[in-house]
């Protein structure tokens, strides 16, 4: 990740995993091969380190092991909340509220549900970035039953107020799920303080590997939740399915890493966001996405006036592994639909990178990734026809 | 988000190094403008020629766009000198497309291309020199 290569700088899409992590899961894929539910003393062993793992990922949360459910990530998670919570709670009101910048895993769930009836109040934020408890109060009606609220913004790293929506939620008996994907493990996360009844978390952003992650459910009182999938008794029937140890073992330690880690983690990785921004600040006509604060300590969003994004990240290539504002789903790059949101033009959005920095990022890697995107930026800017500057922002 | 595409080794050569690119160097002629496109267009491209003789004799391009229209402008402007200037739009754009292995969604970006070199032919010359 560091060294020779391009600088890594995609950690928000997924952090390189740990080498204890690894170690652990090999060890937990050599000496734990009995399946978690069977009753000998193998199935036990097994057991024992789930559970431990389960506990490693609750402390994350501030929240009881019981309420932990592993699923196979934050999608799953996602969807696990928003449409179990929904399909379960149908008797009693069928209006939903979200953002309009939520994840995917969000958003075509809720666009599910729209088809199957349900109501969905689809909240804009502000330029920046943020959805404030005042835009949900306004919404919130007799019959809405979620809010589903994303804690950081994975585009853009800003944290919304999720406490002051929660207890917004909470006054007024309405369930609050949050996407904690890309916060756990980034800033402090105690699911009491922030009123949610839901939380999804995922393994491969903070440390661990991909495959797995986690739903909190709140256990008083518990939120009635229909499962996605049928076939098994496991994780209270919310979640069937034979639990993957090695996943569980890695998922839990690299939670317990992440949240050893936070105190010191947290400022160093946002002081080398800021010496990036710095950096890239220097060049003119560069405005990050996004409020600078508050938001997780490891994302950055810069958009590059005069700047074509897709150009930019091949410029990049042998340099830097980022991300552009462009959406990977369609195969001529769609604008993102969160820089939309936030008022970006097309073209900015496209002409806005995600730098994403974590635990393995240095000094060293953000001076040669500020220098090689500042050269890309003016070899293409010098490319570009007289007065991209102003009309390419 | 998305991450880079793979791009064919002509492409990527052009980018990284594209003949002709920047401004038109100084020099005896008629100095001759082609320019198409926007943002909107995902494409936006500016060719520059001196024209002696009735024949471009050095020609420029700079442009905004993927790494597709890079390519294609810097093989365009490469192309140009010896032309005429009404001959500059005249390049077969399908063929273009098959030389850099084009994605079909793209082609619209090579017509904005060939619309800025066609812009050569009209542009009123300007003398310098």
């Amino acid at each position: 990740v560091s060294g020779a290569g391009p600088v890594y700088l995609d950690y928000a899409a997924s952090a390189p995993v740990d080498p204890r992590v690894t170690e652990a899961m090999a060890g937990a894929l050599a000496q734990l091969p009995a399946n978690p539910s069977s009753v000998h003393a193998s199935g036990r062993r097994a057991r024992e380190a789930v559970e431990c793992a389960r506990a490693q990922v609750a402390g994350l949360l501030g929240a009881p092991p019981a309420s932990i459910v592993f699923t196979s990530g934050a999608t799953e998670s996602d969807n696990l909340a928003v449409l179990g919570a929904a399909r379960a709670g149908r008797a009693r009101g069928r209006h939903l509220v979200t953002s309009r910048t939520e994840h995917r895993a969000v958003l075509d769930a809720c666009r599910r549900l729209e088809r199957e009836g349900f109501e969905v109040s689809w909240l804009r934020p502000g330029g920046d970035g943020r959805i404030l408890a005042e835009q949900v109060a306004e919404v919130l009606r007799p019959d809405t039953i979620l809010v589903s609220v994303m804690h950081a913004n994975n585009e853009t790293g800003v944290l919304n107020d999720v406490a002051a929506i929660g207890a917004l939620c909470r006054a007024r008996g309405v369930l609050l799920h949050v996407d904690a994907a890309q916060s756990a493990g980034r800033v402090d996360l105690d699911v009491e303080a922030l009123g949610a009844d839901l939380v999804a978390l995922t393994g491969h952003k903070l440390g661990g590997p991909k495959g797995i992650g986690a739903l909190y459910v709140r256990r008083l009182p518990r939120p009635p939740l229909e499962p996605l999938l049928y076939g098994g008794g496991q994780e209270g029937g919310l979640r069937p399915g034979t639990l993957p140890t090695h996943q569980a073992v890695g998922f839990g330690l690299a939670c317990e890493l992440a949240r050893a880690a936070l105190p010191t983690e947290a400022p160093r990785v946002r002081a080398l966001r800021e010496d990036l921004w710095q950096r890239l600040a220097g060049l003119g006509h560069v405005e990050r996405n996004g409020a600078a604060e508050p938001s997780v300590p490891g994302i950055l969003n810069v958009f590059f006036a005069g700047i074509e994004g897709e150009s930019l990240l091949l410029e990049l290539e042998a340099s830097v592994e980022a991300s552009s504002g462009s959406a990977c789903s369609s195969a001529s790059a769609e604008p993102s639909y969160v820089l939309r949101a936030l008022g970006r033009s097309d073209a900015a959005a496209q002409a806005s990178l995600r730098l994403s920095l974590g635990r393995f990022t240095t000094v060293g890697d953000v001076a040669r990734a500020g220098a090689a995107i500042a050269a890309g930026v003016e070899r293409l800017r010098a490319l570009a026809p007289p007065g991209a500057l102003e009309r390419i922002a | 988000l998305s991450a880079v595409r793979a791009y064919p080794a002509r492409v990527r050569d052009l980018f990284q190094a594209p003949p002709a690119a920047g401004p038109l160097p100084a020099g005896r002629g008629e100095h001759r403008v082609g320019e198409a496109g926007d943002a909107a267009a995902g494409a936006w491209i500016r060719f520059e020629a001196r024209v002696a003789d009735g024949r471009i004799a050095t020609a420029r391009f700079r442009a905004w766009g993927c790494p597709y229209v890079i390519a294609a402008a810097a093989l365009v402007a490469g192309r140009l000198e010896g032309l005429t200037p009404a001959a500059a739009g005249e390049f077969d754009v399908q063929a273009l497309a098959v030389e850099l292995d084009l994605p079909p969604e793209r082609l619209g970006r090579l017509l904005v291309v060939a619309d800025a070199a066609r812009g050569l032919a009209a542009s009123p010359a300007a003398t310098a020199g």
